[in-house]
């Protein structure tokens, strides 16, 4: 059963949002779609932040639609994180922890937990981009919100310093069970954090679902670029939630490789091949990881034999995962 | 050296500054904040009242002040029951006051929370703080520095006011008379020319002071 439901659409100007959005409580719920979709402006009605011309959110069976914001039970971690510049970080949390309905967890093990207890008696205003982005997630966590949404909170950070951050939310989601609607228009983010997607174009939602399932739709890989067009596989051995496999990064063997250096080799079977305007051609294998696409010439579809029930395996170089 | 009677207009004009800067005080910041907001209902009503005492001549302000808290009036005569006197007295100077340092006040204090990012609001919101709980916890330690300068500038502005308080509180000595008055008096003085640049000069320095206190607070603001 979903945990947060919402039926909402607005207008401004030209535009107009129109979505129906559903949440489960049991995982990361990504809300993907490219600049200008709407993504953020939904969350500011889902928080009450604006009003809709028409909403209706549920959240755990209570209508919040009526609420003013402090009294919804929602956080929200805006992308410039927003934290009070009169506080120092020690303040800014208990500003959170002192409104907070319930008590929760302690501010030493909050320091801990987001690897802050060094910046506790500075000025926010010193902090460094990463260092605002993990206090506005303890502030958040502090506040003991219902569900939390967070709008794009790693995109000022870079690439290691954004992979990290986002290992420190999928445990927070884990160690504290707090649902949560992330904003993302990174493929890699998404794949990395959802369990459910949802997908906004232009204001409507294109798809949603289960992440893996709803991801490989054709509505949502229109929306990607083409060469990030893949499919998110979860390998057993990853410490990360899923990867965002690239078509491009996978090749096709017929018969089982020997001697080679890519370090992930998954058998599989053919399930479709989807011809692409461009003399390419999607492979679609089902494989023990999930369903795999690589985007071979048709050339090699030929060369390989390939059709639909066939054996193939699929390789992948670890650096792409 | 101040004579006993310099210092007791210099103490009046203290008295008055302070409690009208005081008084003022709370309107000016519930206006400011108001005015400071991006739109709602009575918005250009709340700005031209505010603006009223720059617009209207101060003897014209003194005037209204003096219908209705005289002891004739609606409200003075209410006031009067309760033991409180405003026309002709030191309150009566300080309140006149308070209404026409009311523009400047609300003007330096609403710049301070204009330059409040408005996301902190909604940061608050979301961290469960209702609209009281914002203001308090949020938009006034904010615009603190910026209150404190207009705090400041108001003061110094109302060293100076004249026309309404000489309408409203009269020019006693000793009870309402403060510089400006008392640099009135003594230019109606025949040979008070000396005694008039005395006040004209303490008032003068008054002032600056007053100015420079604003502008270095506005420095340390910024820096902050």
């Amino acid at each position: 059963m979903s945990l947060l439901e919402a039926n909402i659409r607005l207008r401004q100007g030209a535009f107009t949002l129109e979505a129906r959005l559903e949440a489960p409580g049991d995982g990361i719920t990504v809300l993907f779609g490219p600049s200008g979709s709407g993504k953020s402006t939904l969350l500011a009605v889902l928080a009450g932040l604006r009003t809709a011309d028409r909403q209706t959110i549920v959240l755990n069976g209570r209508d919040l639609a009526a609420l003013p914001s402090h009294r919804r039970g929602v956080g929200l971690v805006f992308q410039d994180a927003r934290l009070f510049p009169h506080l120092s970080v020690r303040r800014n949390i208990e500003y959170a922890v002192r409104r907070a309905p319930r008590t929760g967890p302690a501010m030493e093990e909050i320091a801990r937990f987001f690897d802050i207890v060094p910046l506790l008696d500075r000025r926010v205003g010193n902090l460094s981009g990463g260092e605002k982005s993990r206090v506005a997630l303890a502030r958040a966590l502090a506040a003991r919100p219902d569900f939390l949404l967070l709008d794009e909170p790693f995109a000022a950070l870079d690439g290691p310093r954004r992979r990290a951050f986002i290992q420190v939310l999928v445990h927070m989601h884990r160690s504290w069970h707090l649902p949560m609607l992330v904003v993302t228009h990174n493929i890699d983010d998404a794949a990395g954090l959802g369990s459910h997607l949802v997908a906004l174009k232009e204001g409507q939602v294109v798809a949603a679902g289960e992440f893996t399932e709803a991801s490989r739709g054709p509505e949502f890989q229109a929306l990607l670029d083409s060469r990030d067009t893949g499919t998110a596989v979860r390998l057993a051995h990853s410490q990360h939630g899923g990867h965002w496999l690239r078509a491009d990064q996978v090749l096709i063997a017929a018969e089982p490789p020997k001697a080679i250096s890519a370090r992930n080799i998954l058998a599989g079977t053919v399930q479709r091949l989807m011809p692409e305007p461009d003399d390419g051609v999607l492979v679609e294998l089902a494989t023990e990881a999930g369903v795999i696409v690589s985007r071979l010439t048709q050339e090699a579809v030929k060369e390989l034999n390939l059709a639909p029930q066939k054996k193939a395996w699929a390789l992948v170089k670890a650096h792409a995962l | 050296m101040l004579s006993g009677e310099e210092l007791q207009i210099l103490t009046t004009s203290f008295w008055v500054a302070a409690n009208a800067v005081l008084w003022s005080l709370p309107f000016a910041i519930a206006a400011a904040f108001a005015l400071s907001r991006p739109r709602f209902p009575g918005k250009l009503v709340l700005d031209a009242i505010a603006h009223l005492p720059i617009i209207l001549p101060p003897v014209l302000v003194g005037f209204v002040l003096l219908i209705l808290l005289g002891r004739r009036g609606p409200l003075g005569a209410l006031l009067a029951e309760t033991g409180i006197q405003f026309a002709f007295t030191a309150k009566g100077a300080a309140l006149a006051t308070a209404v026409m340092i009311f523009p400047v006040f609300v003007r330096s204090i609403r710049l301070a929370f204009e330059a409040t990012d408005r996301g902190l609001f909604e940061a608050a919101a979301v961290l469960r703080a209702g609209p009281w709980d914002r203001f308090l916890s949020v938009a006034l330690p904010l615009a603190g520095p910026g209150i404190l300068a207009g705090m400041v500038m108001a003061f110094a502005t109302a060293l100076g006011e004249f026309g309404a308080v000489i309408t409203f509180a009269a020019n006693i000595p000793g009870k309402t008379q403060t510089l400006p008055l008392a640099i009135y008096a003594a230019l109606q003085q025949p040979g008070g020319e000396a005694e008039a640049a005395r006040l004209a000069t303490l008032s003068f320095l008054l002032a600056s002071l007053g100015l420079a206190a604003a502008a270095l607070l506005q420095r340390w603001t910024a820096r902050e």
